[in-house]
């Protein structure tokens, strides 16, 4: 239909979604009706699988952790529990060989930790668990639900796997991949095509709403991916 | 400790049969697999051939018949969930679903593997059959086929050629771990700790100082037991002794090539490997280096002039002065003591190989280029207790990521490696520490199926075998 063509309640309709009070009146009331009429499972965290090289250096890892203790307590004692930790920390990054950096942040009743590793997430995670399981253990065990899975050292497949679950889903940064990922998710091998990617896609509101945390693209990079030891070794530091 | 008797007789040490075959089967009746698994340990000899277990000593049997599990086949078993559920998630998703971390891509990727390969599911067991000649694989194959309780999908067969030489003409079957607390006097020191036996078993300390794998319960069921990734890997024989050729030629005509071929020292390569002129000797320096051993076994970290017959080819490590590429074969497979990026793996990701090729040895006197040849690769077993931890690992980060060491991040694995020839690359190393890179690798190994199996102990057969489960 040409623009000019458009009638009054075609425009409407239009700008009903940029309204304020439409969305959310549509928050409230839609959203909750449409997660039970199509209900979403929420998609999993960590990068996007690929085969290629620099896709699979500088992935992102970002972990969100709702502390046990939600009070200035409970955070005092995450904050600590990193200091404490501050020299294992660094000898594990030096002894994996694999992590850029590790950043913990405390967001709300939340502990964070956010780092830039390469290679395959399990492997990660598992060279850690032998290197500084230690620091591991005294971070999780101040997080809801992580008494079940620590000490990491004994309970490794079950830590990794939790470690996963806690991991950002990445939302690409088109809505068709957002879209196929979803299909994929459902084992739906063809796109469904009935989606207007001009307006705001129904399937995105509805993972927002089972995945409220979640990352935005998989990190913008000012150059290209290189592994740490790659750098280290063109700023002659030893790797 | 453990009992050698509740061990499958391949997982500790090799039977070097000479002939292998794969029976691919699909359990038809829970029931009937059940009773067939506790037939097969019954002890009697007249039914389900016997397993052979890893106390046979020097009284090696003349048949061997060995089983693994696919996840899909402990579930058909009708395996309990809580047992199920403790499996390992590599082994419960299934070699296909883990194609990219394997470098199972473009036309190794599972979509393209025939079947039986290509329904995955239907996989329930892979049995094993190792004989000295075909007709013994004949029988002990009747013997395991229970119509009633199996149904045979399709089957796969390995021979040895001579000398454990196998396809590309390399001499295979050097080295394999040497686990501490089990006596093996057929493998000597190898410049290597003995490997914890949780390298190999489940329930055993690992090579991870600390860490223990989950042992699926009952311990009946998952102590002692193993994962095995079989691999049915095409090799493209034709296509590599091309790219020798080609590299050769290149070569000849580099500036440097008499820092990598001193003159006249083409004379004791062409002595040894039986090989002519400069071009030969420089063919044959290439094939060494893309493994980290000459074609003859004598690996470079110890004699990278010339092949030499004399040395000890299991025994060597890679110290800074070594001249085995940091890309080659089996220094990325097993980077020894070598520096890595990632500290704590050096030794923590070995595996037990058992391999046999399969199709006719390439004879370029009788190649006829106006038909396709036909197709030759490995049967290829990997075996560890962690197929995360070890082969995935070992498969992502250093065969294809190349994370181990800054200097070949970004190639792949020369032999085994994804490569497409307007990308690759490689480095031989020269004496005076300069590189001269070869490119334009083409993929010379195909993945063409393969399953995650769980090669479950004695215990766990009688276990699975009960009728009460």
């Amino acid at each position: 239909m040409m623009p000019s063509d458009e009638g009054l309640l075609d425009r409407f309709v239009d700008w009903l979604p940029k309204n304020l009070v439409f969305k959310r009146v549509a928050s409230w009331t839609l959203v909750p009706f449409w997660a039970r009429w199509t209900p979403v499972k929420p998609l999993p965290g960590g990068p996007h699988p690929s085969f290629q090289h620099g896709d699979n250096v500088q992935c992102m890892m970002n972990l969100i952790m709702p502390l046990k203790i939600k009070s200035p307590i409970g955070r005092a004692e995450a904050a600590l529990a990193i200091a404490q930790n501050k020299d294992a920390i660094y000898a594990g990054l030096n002894n994996v060989g694999t992590v850029h950096f590790a950043r913990f942040v405390i967001v709300g009743d939340n502990i964070c930790m956010f780092s830039v590793y390469d290679g395959d997430f399990t492997n990660y995670i598992r060279d850690f668990i032998a290197t500084i399981g230690s620091v591991f253990n005294a971070v999780v065990e101040l997080v809801e639900g992580g008494d079940d899975v620590i000490p990491c050292e004994e309970k490794v497949e079950a830590f990794i796997q939790w470690v996963h679950e806690h991991d950002l889903y990445q939302v690409p940064d088109t809505a068709t991949d957002f879209l196929r990922d979803q299909e994929a998710l459902n084992g739906d091998g063809a796109a469904s095509g009935n989606d207007d990617l001009t307006l705001l896609p129904r399937k995105m509101v509805l993972q927002l709403r089972a995945n409220a945390n979640v990352s935005l693209g998989s990190g913008y990079r000012a150059y290209p991916g290189f592994s740490v030891a790659q750098v280290r070794k063109q700023l002659g530091i030893g790797w | 400790m453990f009992d050698l008797a509740d061990l499958q007789g391949n997982i500790l040490r090799g039977y070097r049969k000479p002939h292998v075959r794969y029976l691919i089967l699909e359990i038809a009746d829970r029931i009937a697999a059940r009773r067939w698994l506790a037939a097969s340990i019954s002890g009697r000899d007249d039914g389900v051939p016997q397993i052979t277990t890893g106390n046979w000593g020097a009284a090696k049997p003349d048949t061997c018949f060995n089983i693994g599990l696919t996840y899909e086949g402990l579930r058909a078993l009708g395996t309990p969930s809580s047992s199920l559920e403790m499996f390992p998630n590599e082994f419960i998703e299934g070699m296909t679903a883990r194609a990219l971390k394997l470098g199972d891509v473009g036309p190794s990727a599972p979509e393209t593997w025939p079947s039986p390969f290509d329904d995955p599911g239907r996989i329930h067991i892979i049995a094993t059959i190792y004989a000295g000649d075909v007709r013994q694989l004949d029988q002990v194959q009747q013997r395991a086929l229970d119509r009633n309780a199996l149904t045979l999908l399709g089957t796969r067969e390995g021979h040895n050629f001579r000398d454990d030489f196998v396809h590309f003409g390399y001499r295979d079957n050097i080295m394999q771990p040497r686990f501490e607390g089990v006596h093996d006097p057929q493998r000597h020191a190898d410049g290597q700790p003995r490997a914890p036996l949780g390298t190999v078993l489940l329930g055993h300390p690992t090579n991870l100082e600390g860490l223990m794998w989950r042992v699926p319960q009952p311990a009946a069921l998952g102590h002692n037991g193993t994962f095995n990734a079989f691999r049915v890997l095409k090799q493209d024989v034709v296509a590599f002794e091309e790219y020798l050729d080609q590299a050769a030629s290149d070569l000849l005509a580099h500036p440097h090539v008499d820092e990598l071929l001193s003159p006249g020292a083409e004379a004791k390569i062409g002595q040894v490997m039986s090989v002519e002129g400069r071009h030969g000797a420089l063919r044959e320096i290439v094939a060494a280096n893309l493994c980290g051993r000459w074609r003859d076994g004598t690996p470079l970290a110890l004699s990278a002039d010339a092949p030499d017959p004399d040395v000890n080819r299991a025994n060597f490590d890679y110290d800074r002065e070594s001249r085995c590429p940091y890309g080659a074969h089996i220094r990325r497979c097993n980077p020894r003591g070598g520096q890595i990026v990632q500290r704590v793996a050096n030794n923590s990701r070995r595996l037990v190989r058992r391999g046999m090729p399969y199709g006719p040895a390439y004879d370029p006197a009788k190649r006829d280029r106006d038909k396709p040849e036909p197709e030759r690769g490995l049967l290829g077993n990997f075996i560890g207790a962690s197929l995360g931890a070890q082969f995935e690992a070992m498969s992502c980060d250093w065969l294809n990521l190349s994370l181990q060491d800054p200097r070949i991040t970004g190639s792949n694995d020369p032999i085994v490696g994804a490569n497409d020839p307007k990308t690759s690359w490689f480095d031989l190393p020269l004496k005076s520490g300069c590189t001269i890179r070869l490119r334009g690798l083409p993929r010379l190994v195909w993945t063409r199926g393969g399953a995650y199996t769980f090669l479950p102990s004695l215990s766990a057969i009688r276990f699975l075998g009960s009728q009460m489960m």
